[in-house]
């Protein structure tokens, strides 16, 4: 196998419910090394997308291989950590116990692993799993997910249900498994989530994918806001017409407006005047995510 | 695999082994008192349970004998039928149970063959009523020797291996069908209407000519006519029983493999 085998390979993959419409069409690469954000509003398809990625469904027609295998071929799943997007874990079992069970199937996991994986998530492996509320429960989730060390990471919606704290954990996890050169696919409804660590995102929605992304490129296409505030009012004829300036309100002393691309422009017409603030918020990937949301309906 | 399979059917196999051998334990038992008085107790019965009644009670003839008693008391109905149920519930936690509780999802994203998954389910149901089965027979064969019952080690073996076999049958149907739909109800209701109906067909249907032909395709038929009590191992029945449940098993296998889980 190549180093240059593409972790994930799906060639016109479709998934049909019955007649209902779970996957259209999926054709997608994903290289060894990336981090994969992959976008959707409910009913979209990444389930469903995930579920084919490990054989636990079967699709209706296309071609998926992950790994450089065949889905159905046992021995790949042992190269891939999965958090289901509906976890359940129930019974009378600790946590610990069950962790223990999925780490000799997968053929052992150190004990300090799990250890060291519950520490960072603050997570209580001593508990009977039925007990264990939500977050904690995903916690366990991440822990089998994360501990035999894969080369790839499915993970579908993993932040559901965790606290902020235990979210920057989790990005932090993912960072390190890039560092270390291996994969990650992860699925969620807000970019906000995965923006900071993904390198690609893919939008889906109603069954198709409808745009990938490099992060970067996302990020240069970005509607920043700016707020200017001066000492004086100012005319609205020194600020109209200029390039990438848009929804320009000027009330008074202040300006509000959202800039595409390169500020330079209204810099320099600002520079005419005195600035006594200036606000620019983050660009806002929301925002153009929203605008793919909007086109496809 | 096969070791968290028995540890999943645990519970229910201990309630249902503990719930069978008290019935055994008690009903054997009885005996003693039946043994004592037998014309009151063959009279009551005959009063108690008329014409067709007594068809499905399997005849109730002689059981002032502790043969004909053990054969027509324990083995005839109610230990086999607990048997079935015990195995159904069992069987019922191999796929259907983990599947509408979403917790089979993960197991089948393990580097193990689906195939093998089922496989290693059904060997834990095998355990489970083999362990389930001597626990019974043990209790049964200690109370009929304390109360002097004199029926010989190896026929009291041979209907307990029978009521072993019959369970095995129907929890492979349980596991058959939850393996082919991954629901709970639908194995049940097979399961349930299969025994239930078996049972009346092999015993007030034998008189009906127009059912009659139907016992060959009830389990029940080849789990009771041997008579293993009186006449010994009745190997011919035991091994249709046996090749059904194999042919059963494969086509759970084969269904498990090809199906979506969790849809
Ligand atoms: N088991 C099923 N039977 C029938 N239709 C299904 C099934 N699972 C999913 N679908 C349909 O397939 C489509 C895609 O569902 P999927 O679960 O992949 O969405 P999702 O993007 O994961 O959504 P969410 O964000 O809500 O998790 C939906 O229209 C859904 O109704
Ligand atoms: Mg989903």
């Amino acid at each position: 196998m190549s180093a240059m085998t593409a972790v994930v390979q799906a060639e016109g993959l479709t998934k049909y419910y019955g007649r209902r419409r779970g996957l259209e069409d999926l054709t997608l690469e994903i290289q060894p090394g990336e981090v994969f954000g992959y976008l959707g509003p409910n009913g979209a398809g990444k389930t469903t997308t995930i579920r084919l990625l490990l054989d636990v469904i079967r699709p209706t027609r296309g071609l998926v291989r992950v790994l450089g295998e065949d889905t159905r071929t046992p021995a790949v799943r042992n190269r891939i950590g999965y958090l289901p997007g509906e976890l359940a874990l129930e019974g009378r079992e600790k946590a610990r116990e069950y962790l223990e069970f999925l780490a000799k199937v997968r053929g052992g996991v150190p004990a300090a692993r799990i250890d060291g994986l519950a520490e960072r998530l603050d997570a209580d492996l001593g508990v009977p799993m039925r007990k264990l509320s939500k977050g904690n429960k995903q916690k366990i989730g991440l822990i089998q997910a994360f501990m035999h060390e894969p080369e790839f990471l499915i993970l579908d919606e993993p932040t559901s249900g965790l606290d902020p704290l235990v979210q920057q954990e989790f990005l932090a996890m993912v960072r390190e498994v890039r560092a270390s050169g291996r994969t990650v696919l992860m699925s969620s409804h807000v970019l906000a989530e995965v923006e900071h660590v993904s390198d690609r995102v893919g939008i889906v929605r109603g069954g198709r994918l409808v745009a990938v992304e490099n992060v970067a490129a996302l990020r240069e296409k970005a509607v920043r806001r700016v707020e200017l505030h001066f000492d004086a009012p100012v005319p609205r004829e020194a600020f109209e017409g200029l390039p990438g300036v848009r929804d320009l309100r000027i009330e008074g002393a202040s300006l509000r407006c959202t800039i595409d691309g390169r500020p330079d422009a209204l810099v320099k017409a600002a520079a005419k005047f005195t600035v006594v603030h200036m606000v620019s918020a983050e660009p806002d990937l929301e925002e153009i995510f929203l605008t793919y949301y909007s086109e496809a309906s | 695999m096969i070791v968290r399979t028995l540890r999943e059917y645990r519970r229910a196999l201990v309630g249902w082994a503990v719930g069978i051998s008290a019935f055994l334990a008690m009903y054997v038992g009885v005996y003693a008192s039946i043994r004592e008085s037998p014309e009151t107790y063959s009279q009551a019965a005959v009063a108690k349970y008329p014409g067709a009644l007594r068809d499905l009670m399997g005849g109730l003839e002689d059981f002032t004998t502790g043969t004909g008693y053990l054969q027509s008391v324990v083995y005839q109905l109610f230990v086999p039928m607990m048997f079935v149920f015990a195995a159904l519930t069992v069987a019922n936690r191999a796929i259907a149970q983990p599947e509408e509780a979403g917790t089979l999802e993960l197991t089948v994203t393990l580097p193990v063959d689906r195939r093998r998954l089922v496989l290693d389910r059904f060997a834990g149901l095998v355990l489970g009523l083999l362990a389930a089965a001597a626990v019974t027979f043990l209790v049964t064969y200690g109370v009929a020797q304390t109360i002097e019952m004199g029926v010989p080690f190896d026929r009291l073996l041979a209907a307990h291996t029978g009521v072993l076999l019959l369970a095995l049958f129907f929890g492979t149907v349980a596991l058959a069908v939850g393996a082919a739909v991954g629901r709970r109800a639908p194995a049940s209701a097979v399961v349930g209407g299969w025994a239930v109906a078996g049972y009346v067909v092999v015993t007030i249907g034998r008189n009906v000519d127009a059912i009659a032909w139907l016992k060959w395709v009830s389990p029940w038929h080849y789990y009771l006519e041997g008579k293993p009590l009186s006449t010994g191992w009745p190997w011919g029945d035991y091994l249709v029983l046996a090749a059904a449940t194999a042919v059963l098993l494969l086509t759970a296998v084969l269904s498990f493999d090809r199906r979506d889980v969790g849809v």
